[in-house]
């Protein structure tokens, strides 16, 4: 009886933390599906506008990464990087992009420096779902955001058969890994710098514009050729190193500076953990000090 | 000190209390739909130079200044009741209403909504109450307005029986079965806020907080808003809120007045006990043909404009006749001008009346 007694309670408290897990799992599925439906719908009501603009996206894409590309190819590959793995690296870098903005595109979730700085934080208070949920869901465009996701797979795609590298589940399993910590490290470099706009809300409200441009401009170059010390700068302090060229070398098998496949999650860990904080704190000073910003025309998502 | 028409229970009433009065709503089972304590609200501002000099000084002594939005603020809100919230722009009315959703935090003092802490049970609350700010809409720009009360049958997980009634109930209220596959940025504004306050009420909320709703809505987009909210008072006994700085729209709705001038309530009670403590002010403005100042025996001067001169008169000490008498008896009077003295200007005066006690 005793054991019984002294049992029930943890069963009571793990039945709720599952229940209360798959209640969360089916809210977060729930808004998914919700946007996933709501973009589908802008599909549905111009297909032809609508295709032609993920067309568009996907050229342009691969547009820009041509010129590092032909570099390559006239000079046989750049650094100690032949020219179909410089190929991968374009391919991985434009797949980064196409995954970001298919998750973060919608309603500046990713670009929480203009929601902020435009006072339409307001917007997700109102709202009963957390803020951390609904920051992961609201930006989900899985159709209008997927040109560059498009792109970015073809280009892949193409790099892998040329290198031919074997494709196996372990191989697919740790390109997905590496391709979540880079959006990781992407998604926590933004909010990172949104961070300013709680406290800046009109000379910071475009902060995240600059960090994405930035960051993803440099991470399509191969940075196999510089000096240690550039490439560890671009590995931590301005990780862009960590988008598409330091996974693209763990995917052929030769991480850079000793580093292990592991080094992405690990800084994304101590960057959303340094994220998480410092967001905290500016929230706080939003609660405390406001934001009289307001564009009268009402908020578009 | 506050002026109240109504016994003092009111302001500290308890959950075990009944009200008196119209729309009385027994509240023994009811938490206060809104309690604030004590609530003082204070903003740092910045004041900025215009000069090189004060620019380059501000770089290391940047000169602030703190403005006092809400200064010890306390009142409570039975459910049922349906209340105005006025005072002059800057008064503090969106602030309270910031502090009532959660989105920003009191320096001091206590609040609770519906029984809870908006800052710690934000995501509770939000299920049980709704907010609109007139001059932003919670609608999705660029697809029709029924996709947007989808959005929100999943967002606010509102069970579909639930959603199924309400839908109908505000597309026949509201008058919004032809606007349902119309795009929001095709509205105009008095159906976009139709739109918004339908989106609002979806999930049934048990208290709604209105910022300004008529701001902007012509003469019958007015009369359809305040018709619908006193039904849905009447009917639903959903508790409202509504701030304005018309003081005619808020009288047509609410039974209940909050006062609110410079971060403090100046008046609790009902609009008729208002107009007995303000009195019968007037203006009245007088054209002089010679420019000179003319002299009414009871009346304040109040301005003197390129030969109109602005008077104040207490109808309820100087009867109109009486004063009409009175300006009859002026020689040169061009043109004589009698009306209301504006709502912001006798709120001013009776909280500068309030503040300092005296004869004015």
């Amino acid at each position: 009886m005793a054991d019984k007694s002294s049992k029930n309670p943890k069963n009571a408290a793990s039945r709720r933390t599952a229940h209360g897990l798959r209640s969360w799992i089916r809210r977060v599925g729930a808004l998914f599906a919700l946007y996933a439906k709501m973009d589908f719908a802008w599909l549905l009501r111009d297909t032809k506008t609508a295709l032609i603009v993920i067309a568009a996206e996907s050229i342009s894409q691969i547009a820009g990464i041509t010129g590092v590309f032909l570099i390559a190819w006239r000079f046989d590959g750049i650094g100690n990087m032949d020219r179909y793995e410089v190929l991968l690296l374009l391919g991985y870098a434009t797949l980064l992009q196409g995954v970001y903005n298919f998750f973060f595109n919608g309603g500046n979730t990713g670009h929480l420096s203009r929601r902020i700085g435009r006072g339409q934080l307001e917007h997700m208070m109102i709202q009963p779902v957390p803020l951390g949920v609904q920051l992961v869901t609201d930006g989900f465009l899985p159709v209008s955001g997927n040109g560059g996701l498009i792109a970015g797979i073809v280009v892949t795609a193409v790099a892998v058969r040329h290198i031919g590298l074997a494709v196996t589940p372990a191989w697919l399993l740790l390109f997905a890994g590496q391709l979540l910590a880079g959006l990781a490290v992407l998604v926590g470099m933004l909010y990172l710098g949104s961070v300013a706009a709680f406290y800046q809300p009109v000379a910071a409200e475009e902060i995240t514009s600059d960090i994405y441009n930035t960051a993803v401009r440099l991470s399509a170059f191969p940075l196999s050729d510089l000096s240690r010390g550039g490439q560890t700068l671009l590995l931590t302090a301005i990780p862009a190193g960590l988008l598409a060229w330091f996974p693209t070398l763990v995917l052929l098998g030769r991480p850079p500076l000793g580093l292990t496949a592991a080094f992405p999650f690990l800084f994304a860990s101590v960057l959303a953990l340094l994220t998480g904080v410092l967001m905290k704190k500016g929230w706080l000073h939003y609660a405390r000090e406001g934001s009289a910003r307001y564009s009268d025309v009402g908020h578009r998502r | 000190m506050p002026v109240k028409d109504r016994p003092d229970t009111r302001m500290w009433a308890t959950g075990d209390s009944e009200r008196a009065g119209t729309g009385a709503v027994k509240t023994t089972d009811l938490p206060i739909a809104v309690e604030i304590r004590h609530v003082t609200k204070t903003f740092e501002r910045r004041e900025r130079a215009l000069t090189g000099e004060g620019v380059l000084r501000g770089l290391f002594h940047p000169r602030k200044g703190v403005l006092t939005a809400l200064d010890d603020i306390s009142f409570t809100i039975q459910p049922g009741e349906f209340v105005a919230y006025a005072g002059p722009n800057g008064a503090g009315k969106s602030t309270t209403m910031k502090l009532l959703c959660g989105m920003l935090m009191p320096g001091a003092g206590e609040l609770s909504v519906l029984g809870l802490s908006p800052r710690r049970n934000r995501v509770r609350l939000m299920r049980r109450m709704g907010v609109l700010f007139g001059n932003r809409t919670e609608l999705w720009w660029d697809h029709p307005v029924l996709q947007s009360f989808e959005w929100k049958r999943v967002v606010w997980d509102i069970p579909d029986a639930v959603y199924r009634e309400n839908l109908a109930m505000v597309t026949e209220l509201l008058d919004l079965s032809g606007l349902l596959h119309t795009f929001a940025r095709e509205l105009s504004l008095g159906q976009r806020m139709r739109a918004d306050l339908a989106l609002l009420l979806l999930h049934s909320p048990e208290l709604v907080l209105l910022d300004e709703p008529t701001l902007g809505l012509d003469v019958v987009g007015k009369r359809q808003m305040i018709g619908f909210l006193k039904t849905l008072n009447r009917e639903k006994g959903v508790t409202i809120l509504v701030t304005s700085h018309d003081m005619d729209d808020l009288e047509e709705m609410a039974e209940r007045v909050l006062m609110i001038s410079e971060g403090k309530i100046v008046y609790d009670g009902s609009f008729d006990g208002l107009r007995r403590i303000s009195g019968s002010l007037s203006r009245i403005s007088l054209t002089m043909e010679n420019g000179q100042p003319p002299a009414i025996e009871g009346a304040r001067l109040l301005s003197a404009r390129r030969g109109v001169y602005e008077f104040e008169v207490d109808l309820d000490q100087l009867p109109v006749q009486e004063l009409l008498r009175r300006v009859s008896l002026l020689e040169e009077v061009r043109d004589v001008e009698l009306g209301k003295a504006p709502i912001e200007e006798v709120i001013a005066g009776l909280y500068t009346e309030w503040k300092n006690p005296g004869p004015r």
